[in-house]
């Protein structure tokens, strides 16, 4: 049992070692497969962090009355809280927005001036909501628009943020799609492209395979060193994939910083280290070992 | 031991490569399968070891139809035909010690067991010196010496030769086929197919004869008459 296993992978780093040309093409192809497959990882994550800022930003406030019903003030609170749409709601106190007002404009003394002058409180109290989505705003705002709550809501500023907010929905819905179907495409042609390598190789081999049937090999014995072959080509192309990103994410960083606002490739490759070198080493060896498995079926009917 | 029973073989579109083919092997027998050039001989010998099916017709090995056997129990069936190709067939990333030693692998040959063998097979065809060369560094006849030695490791039970002297020279060509002759006395049955006239003239073994795919003779201790 132990014998044959020992004679192919033997085998396979022995046709390893002496067709390095082949080797290093295929291992160049892999690479370039694994090199696309982590850009379109590391694109997504970039993608959605960006759009997360840009929702983060987005936020929707409800200004009530000034002597609004504490307990209507409550059941709203209650109602937005427990709906699904909504991340996060905040209560602003008519006190607490002055406050903030103020503190924003602190060193501007016109316009703390101008606040004397109108001699009371210019704010109303308000919520802001924030929903997990841009979509869901409009949705979440039919809970305001029932009639006993028309005592306390003095106006909503969403009609004057909707067309904002539908333009950023629709940016990064879009960005979000636009990078889903990338990757598929960009996925196919690389599992196409590394498919197509290793048929060449295994059909280069074809005469040989054929001959190792005709001595009496099992298929197996004739399959087992192509795949410990597809192995050290996956093994290898994975760790230099790895290498070549690192290197990418540690100089490219500061670029990436400015163009995302905030995005910082390095830290993600710091974080995501451990995973992404597992996903390439599985992909490596995945793509090359199952390229190796079809193609060789045809040559071993014989 | 082998039978042919009515094979027929045709290439497309038209080409007849066998016709009506009948004949039987008995254990232990030696015999020549001679004819020009595409009479027919290469592909009898694809046909016996399952490469190519045939038109019509079957060939039974020890009783059993071989066309029947399961794809999975194809290599066992192989193993028991030790076959010197007219190509060589050897394969282009192993040494010569290693083609060799490939043959005893597939049949489970332990490690102890293919170091004592395979040295005194490559000094039996005088290719000692050579173990390590690869087939791109061995000349036509060396490259056929160790087709030869790797179809006789595995003491088969039936060593099919298709043209094994066609790149030896006289004195090789002499030894091997005394040396066929040797394992044939040991009880291998022994199927040779050539067209070299001294070879099939001194054996004085049985004959068959083929003619654009036709068997037109099959005589004991025959001769080549063309």
């Amino acid at each position: 049992m132990f014998t044959p296993l020992k004679r192919i992978i033997s085998y396979g780093f022995k046709n390893f070692k002496r067709q390095p040309t082949l080797h290093i093409a295929t291992i160049f192809i892999l690479v370039i497969s694994l090199s696309l497959f982590s850009s379109l990882l590391l694109f997504r994550s970039g993608i959605n962090y960006t759009v997360a800022e840009i929702q983060k930003k987005i936020d929707v406030s409800v200004y009530l009355k000034k002597d609004a019903p504490q307990e209507l003030v409550e059941e709203i609170k209650k109602g937005l809280t427990e709906l699904d749409e909504v991340e996060k709601v905040e209560y602003v106190s008519e006190e607490e927005a002055l406050e903030e007002f103020k503190e924003r404009h602190k060193d501007d003394p016109l316009i703390l001036e101008s606040l004397q002058v109108i001699g009371e409180n210019p704010f109303y109290p308000s919520f802001n909501i924030k929903a997990r989505s841009p979509g869901q705003y409009a949705a979440i705002l039919t809970l305001l628009e029932r009639d006993k709550f028309k005592d306390a809501v003095l106006k909503v500023d969403y009609a004057k943020k909707q067309p904002l907010i539908e333009k950023i929905f629709k940016i990064t819905s879009g960005l979000n799609l636009g990078g889903l179907l990338l990757t598929i495409f960009l996925g196919l042609v690389a599992v196409l492209v590394t498919f197509n390598t290793i048929r060449i190789a295994i059909k280069d081999a074809s005469q040989e395979i054929a001959i190792m049937k005709l001595v009496g090999a099992s298929n197996w014995y004739v399959r087992g060193p192509f795949i410990v072959q597809g192995v050290i080509c996956g093994v290898l192309a994975s760790i230099i994939t790895f290498f070549l990103f690192f290197l990418l994410c540690y100089f490219s960083a500061p670029k990436i910083v400015a163009l995302t606002g905030g995005f910082n490739i390095f830290a993600w490759f710091g974080s995501h280290a451990l995973s992404l070198f597992v996903f390439q080493l599985g992909l490596g060896i995945g793509l090359s070992v199952l390229s190796c498995l079809i193609a060789i079926r045809k040559y071993l009917n014989i | 031991m082998i039978r042919f029973e009515n094979i027929t073989k045709i290439y497309p579109p038209n080409i007849v490569a066998l016709e009506d083919v009948s004949f039987e092997i008995k254990k232990g027998e030696f015999v020549l399968i001679v004819g020009r050039s595409g009479a027919g001989k290469t592909t009898l010998i694809k046909l016996l070891l399952r490469e190519e099916e045939p038109t019509g017709g079957r060939i039974f090995f020890e009783g059993k139809d071989i066309f029947s056997i399961p794809r999975k129990r194809l290599s066992s069936y192989r193993q028991k035909i030790g076959v010197i190709f007219q190509d060589y067939k050897l394969l282009s990333a192993k040494n010569v010690y290693e083609n060799i030693a490939y043959a005893m692998e597939v049949m489970g040959a332990c490690e102890a067991e293919i170091k004592r063998d395979v040295p005194k097979v490559l000094e039996l065809v005088g290719l000692e010196d050579k173990a390590y060369n690869f087939p791109a560094e061995l000349s036509g006849g060396e490259k056929q010496r160790t087709a030869i030695a790797r179809a006789l490791i595995v003491r088969p039970e039936v060593l099919v030769a298709d043209e094994p002297t066609g790149n030896l020279d006289p004195y090789h060509t002499k030894d091997i086929i005394e040396l066929l002759q040797k394992i044939n006395s040991l009880g291998t049955t022994i199927i040779l197919a050539t067209h070299d006239r001294d070879i099939v003239n001194s054996l004085k073994k049985r004959v068959i004869t083929l003619e654009k795919g036709k068997i037109i003779r099959d005589e004991e201790k025959g001769e080549l008459l063309f």
